[in-house]
């Protein structure tokens, strides 16, 4: 059975002109306005790379607990893994930005702050770079390991890669533990160098994971409606938003810990961190993104009515991907800018970067087929049937 | 009163479904069905519906609703405090309250519905056809009275299914 797929002209086109209109307006956001440009910059490649990171560990789950019902579906959250060296050379580039957004980069800052310089045998600028290399280090061998592993399966057969591939999947989320909070900590936290909370990167790790499968689903959907993945039926659907639902609890709990302590402790140095995102049009965004991720998918996910219907996931999938924006919006730009813009830059950079993304991970779709071959639980995937 | 059943006794959850299944097109009705771990195809195949996750949806709400107007009524209403200048309204700290209340509110429901709606409470009398239905044996069981003459022609397609056994017993009541 061969399952691969071409890439429509129609669909290159789209994706290669959403690069270039946005890289047109990126230009030009940087000559106008360097630091709104960075800042842009950042939350739109921690965005997509966030997405290509939850994808990871929503495989390496699938691998460790052996699920069956997923393994149809394996090589979306692998295509999509494939932003990451692009997500790596992308954060390179704010070397140029440093000063733009991180206020502990400045010298004048260190010299009259104790607390940045008690943090700066942490916070510099080349141990900064450092971890920044040992991370993406770490996330493309790791994923390129457990791709290669599906790949090879795929021609050779057997339990061989199906093991391996379990075995990395395990090394990877012990790894991605580490190294993804320490990069939240570095490249989200640190833009409010004087706040600090212990469950900020649970949290974001949290927001990738969740974001990531709803993501997944989004792209498997897609493809369902361009006719591939024929077998797809009410069960998986029910499972994916099983999977969203699950997640879309764990996210409001720990933004919800993480706000409800700080509020109830009321501690000057914590609650300034809210007091900020809670000035002028900072506030309805706010409660906005608690509505989006978790009003919204808890409601329209908990009724079997619903929660097995393609468009209604569709549709929760692509709010969540807004709902993502709008959480790392929220984090990043009241701590660069003070005031919230949003305009013509916002919309270019999105729209670039998407381009990007629906690119990298069409392209790494097309390279192999697109439903494994030879994956032991390949057969119940393609009959799963739940009650 | 006559209570003798059909007992039919199966190795594991595939065979004890096709013969579900064929006695089932053969317009034999199931007594019951007696499996170590719950096997939702055959409640689906008995044609029972569960409304169960609705009642538990419904006591989630109102234990929800309750405890948030619990709360407001005596912090608000009844015996505002000022704890440390925070509003007395103060509706992020009752959310964890109201979810751990809930989930309580929930359980305990729960498992008094299914008690009652079952039948079951501690020291009741119970009918086991085949002791074995608790470790690694799904049993099924027939009435004899309604299948009649046709008891030799179920049996037949019991063992053809794949049945261990298939013997008669007359069910009693055991304390």
């Amino acid at each position: 059975m061969d399952t691969k797929i071409t890439l429509s002209k129609g669909f290159q086109y789209t994706a290669i002109a959403m690069i270039t209109a946005g890289a047109a307006v990126i230009i030009y956001s940087f000559i106008a306005d360097p630091a709104r440009a960075w800042a842009n910059l950042l939350l739109n490649n921690y965005m997509f790379l966030s997405l290509a990171i939850g994808a990871s560990f929503f495989i390496a789950i699938q691998h460790i607990s052996q699920s069956g019902w997923s393994s149809m579906f394996k090589r979306v959250p692998e295509a999509m893994m494939a932003y990451i060296p692009y997500a790596g050379i992308i954060m390179l580039l704010l070397y140029f930005g440093m000063h733009s957004v991180y206020h502990w980069t400045h010298a004048e800052a260190i010299a009259s702050d104790t607390l940045i310089q008690h943090k700066s045998p942490y916070l510099n600028i080349p141990f900064f770079f450092i971890r920044m290399v040992l991370f993406f280090i770490a996330w493309m061998v790791m994923t390129r390991l457990i791709r290669n592993a599906s790949l090879a399966e795929d021609t050779q057969g057997g339990m061989l890669w199906f093991e391996k591939s379990e075995t990395y999947s395990k090394i990877h989320i012990f790894l991605l533990a580490v190294t993804f909070s320490f990069a939240s900590f570095d490249w989200i936290m640190s833009l409010d160098v004087h706040w600090f909370s212990t469950i900020f990167s649970l949290k974001n790790f949290v927001a990738a994971f969740f974001h990531g499968s709803a993501t997944v689903v989004l792209v498997v959907i897609l493809l369902h409606e361009k006719g591939h993945f024929k077998a797809l039926n009410k069960s998986h659907m029910l499972d994916f938003s099983r999977y969203i639902f699950m997640l879309c609890i764990v996210w409001g709990y720990f933004a919800f810990s993480q706000f409800m302590l700080i509020w109830y402790g009321n501690i000057p140095e914590e609650t300034e961190y809210f007091a900020h995102r809670w000035h002028s049009g900072f506030k309805v965004i706010f409660y906005v993104n608690f509505f989006i991720n978790w009003f919204l998918p808890f409601v329209f996910l908990l009724p079997q009515v619903l929660n097995k219907n393609i468009r209604v996931v569709k549709t929760i999938a692509i709010l969540l991907i807004a709902g993502q924006y709008l959480d790392l919006y929220e984090q990043i730009f009241p701590a660069v800018l003070h005031h919230p813009v949003f305009g013509i830059t916002e919309i270019g950079f999105f729209i670039g970067f998407a381009g990007l993304f629906m690119f990298i991970t069409a392209k790494a779709l097309a390279a192999a087929p697109l439903i494994p071959r030879n994956h032991p639980y390949l057969e119940e995937s393609l009959h799963h049937h739940v009650h | 009163m006559n209570n003798n059943h059909i007992v039919g006794v199966f190795d594991d959850e595939d065979t004890l479904m096709e013969a579900v299944n064929e006695v089932k097109k053969n317009g034999f009705e199931i007594g019951e069905i007696y499996t170590p771990y719950p096997v939702h195809e055959a409640i689906e195949a008995m044609g029972k519906k569960s409304r169960f996750t609705l009642a538990a949806f419904i006591y989630g709400f109102l234990g929800a609703a309750g405890v948030l107007a619990f709360m407001y009524y005596t912090a608000v209403i009844d015996w505002p405090v000022n704890y440390g200048g925070k509003p007395t309204n103060a509706f992020p700290s009752f959310i964890v309250v109201t979810i751990v209340i809930t989930i309580l509110t929930v359980t305990l429901a729960s498992l008094f519905t299914f008690s009652v709606r079952a039948q079951i409470y501690p020291g009741k009398a119970y009918i086991l056809p085949d002791a074995r239905s608790t470790d690694d044996k799904f049993v099924m069981i027939f009435d004899k009275a309604l299948s009649g003459s046709k008891t030799g022609e179920l049996e037949g397609i019991l063992k053809e299914k794949g049945a261990v056994e298939v013997y008669e017993k007359e069910l009693k009541p055991q304390k």
